[in-house]
């Protein structure tokens, strides 16, 4: 019996290696994500020329503004890649970093295949809240700010509250309580959802269209108000990468390893849910990111922690605005739901990566 | 030598010269008194003038408009790149006069012209469908006036957050479509086109009114929105009014919604003596069937209508969009309820 045993050298190596490895993972990601937000704003109804496209963003920038001229962008170029393009690419890209993050925290948590951002009620509390505010049509706008999204993130919020407190027991939280929960949490907000549709009688239409997503009216505030708390949030769970690796061996493994349990879950649960309910509120609901890119990156990449949460998140964000381009491109001028693409693209080719990767698979 | 002058020659002389300067004195004096009262309102009227002017230049400059939604919109010049976001607001651009100002409708404007191939032609631009405008579009257009209607909300919100002159129609009874289409004149200077076509409006409206008024009876009206589940029309939809206004009465009066879900058993329970079909947009009888068919529906034989076979269709396009065609609308149903009268 051989057993081949590291030294302290070895191991050092070892490490050194896989993590300037994991860097340059990331550094190309992010340069992808870079080039493909650019190349996103090119895609749109209106006809910019690429290089109007670059001399509108030059001019923005602190040093290139003064070396390009910028003499032959119209006002019109200028607002639609600014006022239009720009924020609904960041809003596409945040809110994949969210969901994709969420995802890999949910997957990881419950140690489920099938766990996604929504697994916890988050997507039907927001269906609800937003239902209802399309509904009652307060005006749509209170101080200033529709009442759409405000409703969709108090609703989600409210909805893994509920959740969460039903699943608890004393200071614990069973995962298998919290995934039946979530699911009969989100089956009775579903109902209450179609009671609203009922009720909403000519704005039927608005509900739909918002329960399928989209960024068609993403304007730069939206993007404001999410940016601070999917960046804090998808910080925290990366702080708390390490841990969710121990947790992949069990959560009594995890105990006597040193990892307070309960409190990590319960941390990576609150973030995991404020950041989907910032994405939801803004683009609605999107399915399939959350389920699917984690589970590609993870048959790409590999199941650490500390590697699979930040490519996940640059890849869920490239992933997301690659499917709005391609929504906002397909059939124009109409635009198709962003949902549809992600299901239509990414669904396919996760079986692809299932038949490809010919050893089983678990998380 | 020595002239001798009759002094009394010398009197009348002088009187006469006097009174000739008298005369011609106060001639002078009223003539110019009279060139002065011409002159004076002769000013009067340029000053009038002036002042009418500066109205309208005040109007011209400062426009105030107030759309459905309450919405105070300042003009500051007459729009010149005008985008419809709806049917019904194409259809008042274009009864007005002002459908050369229009550059951008929707994929579902089809009245009072073939856009689609206006579209294909690029004489103008199509900005996706109703539900969802594509805001890029609108804006590439560089509108200086764009009419959104109901249901339009988020992309009213977007459009004014970017600064964009917007007007919401959302009519909720002809009356509110007669006031519309003056706001809409008003905003793009076509004031007199807009009194004209309602005044013609209303007058035709009057007449069906006045006519249905000499009927003998008011049959019962079952207006079918949508089948699969059933939809009809409740007390708040301007179809309940325009049933009404032609003479009928609507069997769901009672229920105080514009639309709502009701099934076979509350229409037969009801018991309409004429039914009708909006036809158009995947409604009515070709998509859901022929008149037999719909007559063949569980336990409507047991209806009056069906029994006598008044069933009728109406295009859905006129009847469903709040624009000018609301009284053709009006007067066919007047027609297909009270057929003696006309």
């Amino acid at each position: 019996m051989t057993t081949t045993v590291m030294s302290a050298n070895e191991v050092e190596t070892t490490y050194f290696r896989r993590a300037s490895r994991w860097k340059l993972i990331v550094i190309v990601l992010a340069v992808a994500l870079t080039l493909t937000i650019i190349l996103s704003l090119n895609v749109g109804f209106a006809q910019i020329p690429f290089s109007t496209v670059l001399n509108i963003i030059a001019k923005r920038m602190p040093f290139l503004g003064n070396l390009v001229d910028s003499s032959n962008v119209s006002y019109v170029e200028e607002t639609i890649i600014i006022q239009i393009r720009m924020p609904r690419i960041l809003a596409g890209a945040l809110v994949g970093a969210a969901l994709a993050a969420a995802g890999v925290v949910y997957q990881g948590i419950f140690k489920n295949p099938m766990a996604d951002p929504y697994v916890l009620g988050v997507s039907s509390g927001a269906a609800v809240g937003a239902s209802l505010a399309i509904v009652l049509g307060i005006g749509f706008t209170l101080l200033g700010v529709s009442t759409v999204p405000i409703l969709a993130f108090a609703g989600s919020l409210i909805a893994v509250f509920v959740v969460y407190n039903i699943s608890r027991i004393g200071s614990r939280v069973p995962v298998t309580t919290l995934l039946l929960s979530g699911i009969a949490v989100s089956i009775f907000l579903s109902a209450i959802v179609a009671v609203l549709q009922v009720i909403a009688g000519e704005r039927l239409h608005i509900i739909v269209f918002w329960l399928m997503g989209g960024f068609s009216y993403v304007e730069w505030k939206d993007v404001l108000a999410i940016l601070p708390l999917i960046c804090l949030g998808t910080m925290v769970i990366y702080f708390y990468a390490r841990d969710l690796n121990i947790l992949a061996l069990g959560e009594e493994t995890a105990q006597h390893l040193g990892v307070d349990v309960e409190k990590v879950k319960k941390l990576l649960l609150i973030f995991g849910s404020l950041v989907t309910a910032a994405a939801v509120s803004v683009s609605g609901l999107i399915g399939f990111v959350g389920l699917i890119i984690p589970h590609m990156t993870r048959i790409v990449i590999g199941p650490d922690h500390r590697i699979l949460l930040p490519t996940s998140i640059i890849v869920g964000a490239t992933f997301l605005v690659i499917c709005d381009a391609v929504a906002r491109m397909i059939v124009s001028p109409v635009e198709l739901p962003v949902g549809v693409i992600t299901a239509l693209s990414g669904g396919p080719f996760l079986i692809y990566l299932l038949r490809k990767k010919k050893e089983s698979y678990a998380i | 030598m020595c002239i001798v002058v009759n002094t009394k020659y010398v009197v009348y002389v002088t009187t006469i010269i006097v009174i000739i300067l008298i005369i011609s004195a106060v001639y002078v004096y009223i003539y110019d008194q009279g060139q002065i009262a011409d002159m004076r309102s002769m000013i009067r009227g340029l000053q009038s003038d002036v002042a009418n002017l500066q109205i309208e230049l005040y109007k011209y400059r400062n426009l105030t408009l107030v759309d459905d939604r309450g919405y105070v919109l300042n003009l500051t010049s007459y729009p010149n790149r005008i985008v419809s976001l709806a049917p019904s607001n194409t259809e008042i651009l274009f009864a007005i006069g002002a459908g050369d100002k229009v550059v951008g409708v929707t994929d579902y404007c089809n009245y009072p012209y073939n856009f689609s191939a206006w579209i294909e032609a690029d004489n103008l631009t199509s900005v996706g469908n109703y539900w969802t405008p594509n805001i890029e579009a609108i804006v590439a257009l560089e509108p200086d006036l764009i009419l959104a209607a109901f249901a339009q909300e988020e992309v009213v919100n977007t459009l004014r957050g970017m600064g964009y002159k917007v007007l919401v129609l959302d009519p909720g009874n002809i009356d509110d479509v007669l006031k519309d289409i003056v706001l809409v004149g008003r905003a793009t200077d076509r004031n007199i086109e807009a009194a004209v076509l309602v005044n013609n409006l209303r007058r035709r409206i009057d007449a069906v009114v006045s006519k249905v008024a000499g009927a003998t009876s008011t049959p019962k009206v079952y207006y079918e929105v949508w089948y699969d589940p059933l939809w009809s029309v409740g007390s708040e939809s301007w179809e309940h009014e325009l049933i009404e206004k032609a003479g009928g009465i609507n069997v769901f009066a009672d229920q105080s919604l514009k639309y709502f879900e009701t099934g076979s058993e509350a229409i037969i329970e009801r018991n309409p003596d004429i039914m009708i079909f909006p036809l158009g947009h995947g409604a009515g009888p070709p998509f859901w069937g022929s008149f037999d068919q719909m007559k063949a529906r569980p336990g409507w034989d047991a209806i009056s209508a069906v029994q006598n076979d008044r069933l009728y269709t109406i295009d859905a396009d006129v009847i469903n969009r709040p624009g000018p065609r609301i009284v053709d609308a009006l007067e066919t149903l007047a027609q297909v309820i009270h057929p003696e009268l006309f």
